[in-house]
């Protein structure tokens, strides 16, 4: 079942940074110096490569995925995995963004998806460009793309969760359907 | 299985170029004014459009993502756009929904609490447990409350994904079998 495989994002083999590196960029985006960096700060510091704010929903995603104590931001050792996961995407947007753009085009958006494994028809990413382009483009930013992203994997997730013979179906009551997709799409 | 929680049927739309009487529908006006040539409208044009025509009336506009939803809602051709049959359709459909919410804002808050969200869904046909309805209400809240805007998308993806689940249940039973492919399709369209 292609699903499996490869619907994560490649691994890009980074080095770990430099702890002392990671420190300055941690002091410099808690601005408040609470010791964690809060939605409203991370999103401050990240661009999507227009004049806009970064996707809150992306900012949101993205510290609840890392923050382990369910404090509503991540201090520093929850903060490597922050900075990772970015310059993962970062690298993952720059290899798809083809003629260097700043954007992805419905052309480098289906070759990124394919690449991660996903069969979408060609109408469907018309779909997903309307649905997730917060800048009314007809492509997508880098927030955008990542918020694209992280959908199709949780949908992918849970999927799979009830796939238990892993055959690529599944048989699911109504109020099962609602409670899986409701929250995620 | 009886699936509810659509409100009023879908408006007529049989005749060529419209139906009889629509050059007097005080909403053709507000249509064709924001609408154009094609006759069609995005989700920036149909949240204008129900901003002028002050659907929202005491309540705050709607925001752009909930316009969205509504225009996929209706979206039988995929164009991601809306025609005036299609808009006649909403119209009626939301103020069956802003007649219900104004029934249990009865401080005129502009927002309602879970406990009458709870409700609000029941009452509309919706059976689901106790557990989904906290998640979906707990997705809708800021500060424990729900505001109009929010309950409006929130019965927006509900009949989208009603009317998902209802094509894939052939035999009626309340359960649908879901190919991965097709699954990512047709729940990320709404």
């Amino acid at each position: 079942m292609a699903y499996h495989n490869q619907y994560r994002p490649p691994h890009y083999n980074s080095a770990p940074p430099d702890q002392g590196f990671l420190w300055n960029i941690f002091q410099r985006v808690d601005k408040d110096r609470s010791g964690a960096i809060s939605d409203t700060e991370l999103q401050q510091a990240l661009s999507n490569g227009t004049w806009t704010p970064f996707n809150p929903v992306t900012v949101r995603s993205i510290i609840s995925m890392f923050d382990r104590e369910n404090k509503g931001g991540v201090n520093f050792n929850e903060f490597a995995g922050v900075w990772k996961y970015i310059t993962d995407w970062q690298n993952i947007f720059r290899t798809y963004d083809r003629d260097n753009s700043g954007f992805i085009d419905k052309n480098e958006l289906k070759q990124a998806l394919t690449g991660f494994g996903y069969r979408l028809s060609d109408q469907f990413y018309n779909t997903l460009i309307e649905k997730f382009d917060r800048q009314k483009r007809g492509q997508v930013a880098f927030d955008d793309f990542i918020q694209c992203c992280i959908v199709l994997q949780r949908l992918t997730d849970v999927f799979r969760r009830y796939d238990t013979d892993q055959d690529g179906w599944i048989q699911v009551s109504y109020e099962q359907y609602l409670s899986m997709v409701f929250n995620v799409v | 299985m009886n699936y509810q929680g659509y409100g009023a049927p879908p408006a007529a739309g049989g005749y060529p170029g419209g139906f009889p009487g629509q050059q007097q529908d005080p909403l053709y006006g507000y249509f064709t004014a924001i609408a154009g040539q094609d006759g069609q409208i995005s989700a920036e044009e149909l949240q204008a459009c129900l901003t002028q025509a002050n659907f929202s009336g005491g309540y705050r506009p709607f925001n752009l993502e909930t316009c969205r939803l509504m225009i996929s809602m209706l979206d039988r051709d995929m164009s991601y756009s809306m025609g005036f049959n299609e808009f006649k359709e909403l119209w009626a459909v939301l103020n069956g929904w802003k007649q219900h919410f104004m029934s249990i804002d009865r401080d005129m808050s502009g927002t309602v609490d879970p406990q009458e969200m709870n409700q609000a869904i029941s009452s509309m046909g919706y059976r689901l447990s106790p557990q989904a309805m906290n998640s979906i209400i707990k997705r809708y809240s800021s500060q424990g409350k729900i505001t109009f805007d929010d309950y409006v998308a929130c019965c927006v993806k509900l009949r989208s994904l009603t009317d998902v689940f209802r094509k894939r249940d052939q035999a009626q039973q309340g359960m649908a079998t879901f190919q991965y492919d097709d699954f990512i399709h047709c729940t990320m369209s709404i």
